[in-house]
């Protein structure tokens, strides 16, 4: 047995399970405290500390310091200054224009609660409870832990976000085109005897788009784990199958040189689909804008 | 053995209610503290980094311009001292040149005319000199004829006599 991972099941290992000792807590047939929620909930919590630290050190400090009180002192403040600026001025402001102050701290929020999500989930804190639970308390209990897990490879949890974004994206709809502009964004532009067509591929489009947010999200991160997962698994399979030592340790090398490649791959998507999120929450509100009502009216009509 | 893993029908693609209306309510709650305590604080910060970023460079372009204009206007100034002063020295050269033609001339006519006194005065003194040296002569020629009056003059005599007047007009010079 692979004492490092809790189940031998690579899929075991991306879903969400009780926490360890809540088991009996259902609801509707489902577990009520899941180890998704809870590291939600760490998220969360880990991700406005550390915002609220940058946001200390980012602010400007009082004229005595003279004008070291316009640098930003630590390297998570900085990096966190940087990818600020960075979203608001390339990403979001040209989409967005005038209407970029009044999304910019939800979009920021969405993109660093996704990250932190996502990097958090690279850290394997239910199998470390898993070993240690069985090291120091001797529980016998498999796959024994009270958080971990990547929530974000978790569709209820993108899905969540997904149900945010769509709110956010509908409400700035109707106070930025009206009740008759939203109804008319419906028809695309286009003639009248396409209507039938039209509207509920455009009403059907309000919907899908959140939930490819979702959708692509979650998948992206269930793949990149069930690949870790497995490549870790090589070792295990190939001791089960061969009861070779010197084949399994050869397997074992090979297969953690691709985990460790994978896992810097897996650091990157991490980043790439927290932006990817916001950047296409950013595109929905901008085509809901009225500027964006009418570059799609342009192009359509240039097409 | 935990039965949500063990169960058949667990799959990733399982949607549980109640994680989908924690997420929301966490992410909300999130959010709205962040509105509160942290977006207003980094983009105000972000937002006067910006503005003093922003006036150094403005106010760096301007002490640039301005220093452009100082060094061309210093640059002129120098041509222009350095033109002045060469004219100056050229100036300067000629008045010296000047003074020294007429020193130089001045000096000769004071050496012509300090001859001409000198001559003068030669002339005169030699003048005198004769003049005197006749007197002389006349009187010692009278002394002599008087002598030669009070008694006779052997040829001895006059030879002596001659030869005492022409002592004592040697003594006389």
């Amino acid at each position: 047995m692979f004492p490092l991972l809790a189940s031998n099941n690579p899929i075991h290992h991306i879903l969400d399970k009780p926490i360890s000792g809540t088991e009996h807590l259902t609801l509707l047939g489902k577990p009520m405290f899941t180890m998704h929620m809870a590291s939600l909930l760490i998220a969360a919590v880990v991700t406005f500390l550390i915002l609220r630290t940058a946001a200390r050190r980012i602010a400007v400090g009082h004229e005595s310091e003279g004008t070291d009180r316009y640098l930003t002192k630590g390297r998570l403040p900085q990096l966190v200054e940087v990818i600020s600026l960075y979203l608001r001025d390339t990403v979001i402001k040209p989409v967005l224009g005038t209407d970029t102050t009044k999304f910019l701290p939800y979009l920021l929020s969405l993109f660093f609660f996704i990250l932190t999500c996502n990097i958090l989930g690279m850290i394997p804190f239910a199998d470390i409870q898993t070993v240690v639970g069985k090291a120091t308390i001797g529980s016998e209990i498999q796959g024994w832990a009270v958080f971990g897990g990547t929530a974000t490879s978790n569709l209820a949890v993108t899905g969540g976000l997904a149900i945010v974004s769509f709110f956010v994206i509908q409400m700035h709809a109707f106070k930025s085109l009206g009740i008759g502009g939203w109804a008319h964004h419906l028809t695309g532009g286009a003639p009248l005897y396409l209507l039938p067509i039209m509207l509920p591929i455009e009403f059907m489009g309000m919907f899908i788009k959140p939930a490819a947010l979702a959708i692509r999200l979650f998948a992206n991160m269930v793949a990149g784990h069930t690949m870790l997962a497995v490549l870790t698994m090589f070792g295990m399979m190939a001791f089960e199958g061969t009861q070779n030592w010197l084949l399994t340790g050869s397997v074992e090398v090979v297969s953690t040189i691709a985990a460790v490649c994978i896992s810097f791959l897996e650091l990157f998507v991490a980043f790439l689909q927290a932006f990817i999120f916001m950047f296409l929450t950013t595109v929905f509100i901008g085509q809901m804008s009225h500027h964006g009502e009418h570059e799609e009216h342009a192009e359509t009509a240039t097409s | 053995m935990i039965p949500f893993i063990a169960s058949e029908s667990a799959s990733p693609v399982d949607v549980q209610l109640l994680t989908l209306g924690t997420t929301i309510v966490v992410f909300v709650i999130f959010l709205l503290l962040a509105m509160k305590f942290v977006w207003p604080q980094i983009l105000k910060g972000l937002d006067e980094r910006e503005a003093k970023l922003r006036d150094d460079l403005d106010s760096a372009e301007e002490a640039r311009a301005q220093a452009k204009a100082a060094l061309t206007e210093y640059e002129d100034e120098l041509k222009k001292a350095r033109t002045e002063a060469g004219e100056m020295i050229a100036q300067a050269r000629l008045d010296a040149k000047a003074a020294a033609e007429e020193l130089r001339s001045s000096n000769t006519r004071e050496l012509a005319e300090m001859k001409t006194a000198a001559t003068a005065d030669i002339n005169a003194a030699k003048k005198a000199a004769i003049g005197e040296l006749h007197r002389e002569a006349s009187t010692l020629a009278v002394a002599i004829a008087s002598r030669i009056l009070d008694r006779e003059i052997s040829a001895d005599d006059q030879q002596a006599l001659l030869s005492e007047s022409l002592a004592e007009l040697g003594q006389t010079k």
